[in-house]
């Protein structure tokens, strides 16, 4: 959301939610999110008053910091926003703590809770316990072993764990990933993040399904010819090419972000609003998808790679050649796919998903086509009449849009398209939490309605497992296409659509 | 205590031997539990006059419960014709109590004080809570009855045996319940957060409550019992002293704020709350804290300086209204007039909102204005008056539904130990609008 407005009466209107007294621990403290991502939120959370006074963080790594080491490096990473916030900051610094610890060892981790005793003790934080794992992933398993030995998992009402993604890398990893995860503690003390769930707009698709009753009705294969889901990035690898070269877009958007976009978009109406409920329907929906072609999924996918593009003035390197980047490597930067859900709603409609870096626009959007009028009683301006769409747009522009035929003014009876509009920024104006904010303060809280729960991992895990498999097994059934960089994508991705009489919508 | 289990059934004891007989407990008996949950104490000045004087004179079944009950309120608005007093008269009033005071009867029932704890409550384990029960006789002696708590084995979760608490009830005529305090205070953990729950008129009992209510003890009120002038003067007193004070009765504006906000979140709109010419509020009854914490707070975000404040005379049994005016920050004026409306069905508490209209008018555009009418009632006062030629924002404010040990149970799941800024931006500004 980029208006910048404030709406002087909406202040302090934002705690109606209240965060239980707790201790926040924080794995991987030392590591790069901790200081640009959960500070930074955690310190809004504090400035809202939606921290409670009984609060303490306790940042946990190898390094042998101090208290003080600890609070003085987080003040150099806001010291912007500390500028401005000068006295909430001398208040909120006094909830930082630190404690060396390597989770892989046991003496740290028994000395940990002796710690949080004390923490415990001096904040009055009574025993209630978020522990944050934000490191590598290869440390989530072990992490939660270490803590479960600990006893520090051993209260499901007091303590939970939140674990950053990737949550496994197929699905033979993630299964047993939860494996070690569901021993160390209950599924409901175990919080999955997947950041897009943060996001204002994906959670506005459960209410606008579920709190209208114009949409339900028509929210299914009698009405809705196919559904597109779009998330594209017009940033290159960036500085992420060590993991993205292990990644690619596949694990990296698809398995997690998109599939989460889907799930939301398809899942049947919960029988209320309960995290377990909402779950479910998810999870049910997951597991009744799969690729177009499950024999051969090289016919319902398109990977490929952004080449050299730009300008001359504003020349961009292809992927092979960025920084960090295998000169041959074949991971993909772009992916494309056709999905089918097999249940009474959805059986039929084609899905389709995509998602690239290095696109001509950031934007990620939820596009319903609805079928056409079955007899065309108008000449339409533009050839013939456009299929009514229904546009939700998750990033950025939030807000949601219909297109739909009117008679065009002057003589005759000639349709063209307009569109409707809602704007996230016109009605509201204020922003909304950042991702990290929202997802922080609903861990803290214990409401898992926005994390991934351990079947949902397995089933997206599961869905894409053909490709996965193709991928490892004969990679050149799925050849990595190239694109340039600047473009939509490689033409063979068009012609997935093509092959259906359909067109990518142009964002 | 609906979640957890006692121990033991309540004890009584010599008031002297409380102290002792707690200290062996937790040393001996309860050894196990680590001195008990390290949670929060919870203290309450509960007099519960109005259930006690319905129960006295048959109007109410006991036993008594210290709980604000749809039983209570049922018997209490059937009283208030009984008792000769307007019906615009809210069931917690402290007129209500008064004159139910004077009416014969000599019922008795068992005091339950201290052991109906709202589950909502009871969840968070405090972990000693205090219960001030004063009787309707004068000159009971103080009981003490003192009982140990802990988790239902099923929701022992932990098994870690450190969660658990201790009840403690003062009980007895007012002088007895005041000579109590002594011994109370050394009871109170220093290293615990506590708050002070003061669940009665401000209007009694001030050295009891200055007694209980020391900082940094956290002092939750309610505005809407007790004479206007001494709950802003309370609140503003103990707001300035830097403690933590949390007024129920500014929590019940939630849904008035937020209604109000949400008018306002548009950008499109936002440029017109700089051109508020008129504020008016309706509220029932003749309590005007609330409808001024709601007036003190739209003019505090809104940047308004206040000039004077007036009585607006109504001669209606309701009583006066209350005008005011403040200077926005271009210089143009802004008028308040917030009236007592006559409801036959009078809210909980009183002074209830009943409307709320904001009269805009911004440059170059037409007037907007925007009303907010409570859910239970229409607010056709206010929808008179030329608004029809105006841009009308209407919308309907929805009743809150939460009982006030829901509200505590919220203070208590997450509190702060500093007062909302904007209940301390508000308070003060109500006080000053209320005419000497």
């Amino acid at each position: 959301m980029t208006v910048s407005h404030t709406n002087p009466l909406r202040v302090g209107l934002r705690q109606e939610r209240v965060i239980a007294p707790q201790c926040l621990v924080i794995f991987g403290a030392s590591g790069d999110l901790t200081h640009r991502k959960l500070i930074p939120a955690l310190f809004e959370l504090f400035r809202q008053r939606r921290l409670p006074s009984e609060f303490a963080i306790l940042g946990c790594a190898r390094r042998p910091w101090s208290d003080e080491e600890f609070r003085r490096r987080m003040a150099e990473a806001l010291a912007d926003e500390i500028e401005q916030h000068q006295s909430a900051w001398a208040q909120f610094e006094g909830c930082l703590f630190y404690e060396p610890v390597d989770l892989e060892q046991p003496a740290d981790v028994v000395r940990l809770g002796t710690r949080l005793e004390v923490i415990d003790r001096q904040r009055a934080t009574r025993g209630n316990r978020t522990f944050y794992l934000s490191v590598s992933p290869a440390f989530y398993g072990s992490g939660c072993r270490s803590l479960a030995a600990a006893g520090l998992l051993k209260d499901p009402t007091r303590s939970r764990v939140v674990i950053e993604k990737p949550f496994g890398r197929d699905y033979g990893s993630a299964q047993q990933l939860n494996r070690v995860v569901q021993a160390a503690g209950q599924e409901n003390q175990v919080f999955r993040i997947d950041h897009y769930l943060g996001k204002e707009t994906v959670q506005n698709i459960l209410v606008l399904r579920f709190a209208n009753t114009i949409f339900e009705p028509i929210w299914n294969r009698n009405f809705i010819a196919n559904v597109q889901i779009t998330a594209a990035e017009t940033v290159g690898v960036e500085e992420r090419a060590g993991y993205y070269e292990d990644s690619g877009a596949l694990r990296d958007m698809v398995q997690n972000h998109l599939t989460q976009m889907l799930a939301l978009t398809t899942m049947e109406a919960p029988g209320r609003f309960d995290p377990e409920a909402i779950r479910n329907e998810k999870a049910k929906v997951l597991q009744a998808a799969r690729l177009a072609n499950e024999e051969e999924p090289w016919k319902c996918c398109v990977r490929a790679q952004y080449g050299r593009g730009g300008s001359a003035v504003n020349p961009v390197v292809g992927y092979r050649e960025e920084p960090g980047v295998n000169p041959q490597s074949t991971t993909e930067t772009y992916v494309a796919m056709k999905l089918f859900i097999d249940n009474w709603r959805w059986q039929g409609v084609p899905f389709y998903l995509r998602t690239g870096k290095r696109l001509p626009k950031r934007t990620s959007e939820v596009v319903l086509t609805f079928r056409e009028a079955p007899v065309h009683l108008f000449d339409a301006a533009g050839g013939s009449p456009t299929a009514n769409q229904l546009i939700l747009r998750i990033q950025p522009d939030e807000g949601a849009e219909f297109l739909f035929e009117v008679k065009a003014p002057g003589s005759g009876m000639r349709s063209r398209p307009v569109d409707m509009q809602f704007s996230y920024d016109e009605s509201f104006g204020e922003p909304s939490d950042e991702g990290y904010v929202r997802l922080l303060a609903d861990a803290m809280l214990g409401d898992p309605t926005l994390f991934t729960r351990g079947d949902e991992v397995e089933a997206a895990w599961r869905l894409y497992t053909p490709l996965l498999e193709l991928i490892e097994d004969n990679p050149a059934l799925l050849p990595i296409h190239t694109y340039e960089a600047g473009t939509w994508g490689p033409g063979a991705a068009d012609n997935l659509l093509a092959d259906d009489g359909l067109m990518w919508r142009r964002p | 205590m609906a979640p957890q289990l006692t121990l033991q059934a309540p004890l009584e004891l010599p008031p002297q031997d409380v102290p002792s007989y707690l200290d062996s407990l937790w040393s001996k008996e309860l050894a196990e539990a680590g001195g008990g949950a390290v949670t929060f104490t919870l203290v309450v000045w509960e007099p519960s006059w109005l259930e006690q004087q319905l129960i006295r004179i048959g109007r109410l079944d006991g036993p008594i419960s210290g709980l604000l009950s749809d039983e209570v309120l049922e018997a209490a608005r059937a009283a208030v014709g009984a008792c000769g007093l307007p019906p615009f008269t809210a069931p917690s009033a402290p007129e209500l109590t008064w004159a139910l005071g004077s009416l014969p009867g000599h019922h008795s029932t068992e005091d339950l004080r201290g052991q109906f704890v709202d589950r909502a409550i009871s969840a968070h384990q405090p972990r000693r809570l205090i219960t001030l029960a004063p009787t309707l006789a004068a000159d009971a002696p103080l009981e003490t009855l003192v009982a140990a708590y802990c988790p239902l084995p099923e929701e022992q979760h932990g098994s870690r045996g450190e969660a658990c608490g201790d009840v403690l009830v003062l009980r007895g005529g007012m002088g007895a319940v005041g000579k109590g305090l002594a011994m109370l205070q050394p009871l109170i953990p220093d290293d615990l957060p506590c708050w002070v729950w003061w669940n009665g008129s401000l209007d009694e009992s001030p050295e009891l409550l200055e007694g209980l209510a020391t900082p940094p003890r956290r002092l939750v009120v309610d505005s809407s019992i007790g004479t206007p002038r001494r709950c802003l003067d309370l609140l503003v007193e103990r707001i300035e002293t830097g403690q933590s004070v949390n007024d129920l009765n500014w929590l019940r504006l939630r849904s008035w704020r937020e209604s109000l906000a949400m008018v306002f979140d548009p950008p499109s709109r936002q440029g017109a709350l700089s051109r508020v010419v008129q504020l008016d509020i309706d509220v029932e009854g003749n309590h005007p804290v609330k409808g001024l914490l709601l007036a003190a707070w739209i003019a505090d975000r809104l940047g308004w300086h206040f000039q004077s404040s007036y009585l607006i005379p109504t001669g209606n049994p309701e009583g006066d209204g209350v005008g005011a005016e403040f200077q926005r920050t271009d210089g143009d004026s802004v008028q308040l007039r917030m009236m007592p409306v006559p409801v036959g069905a009078p809210k909980a508490h009183p002074g209830a909102l009943v409307g709320l209209r904001l009269i805009c008018a911004p440059e170059g555009q037409p007037p907007l204005c925007v009303i907010l009418c409570s859910e239970s009632g229409g607010c056709m006062r206010l929808e008179s008056g030329g608004v029809a030629t105006m841009q009308l924002v209407e919308e309907l404010v929805p009743l809150p539904n939460e009982s006030e040990e829901m509200e505590m149970a919220r203070l208590l799941g997450g509190g702060h130990d500093t007062t909302n800024p904007l209940l301390a931006a508000a308070a003060p500004l109500a006080a000053k609008l209320l005419p000497q």
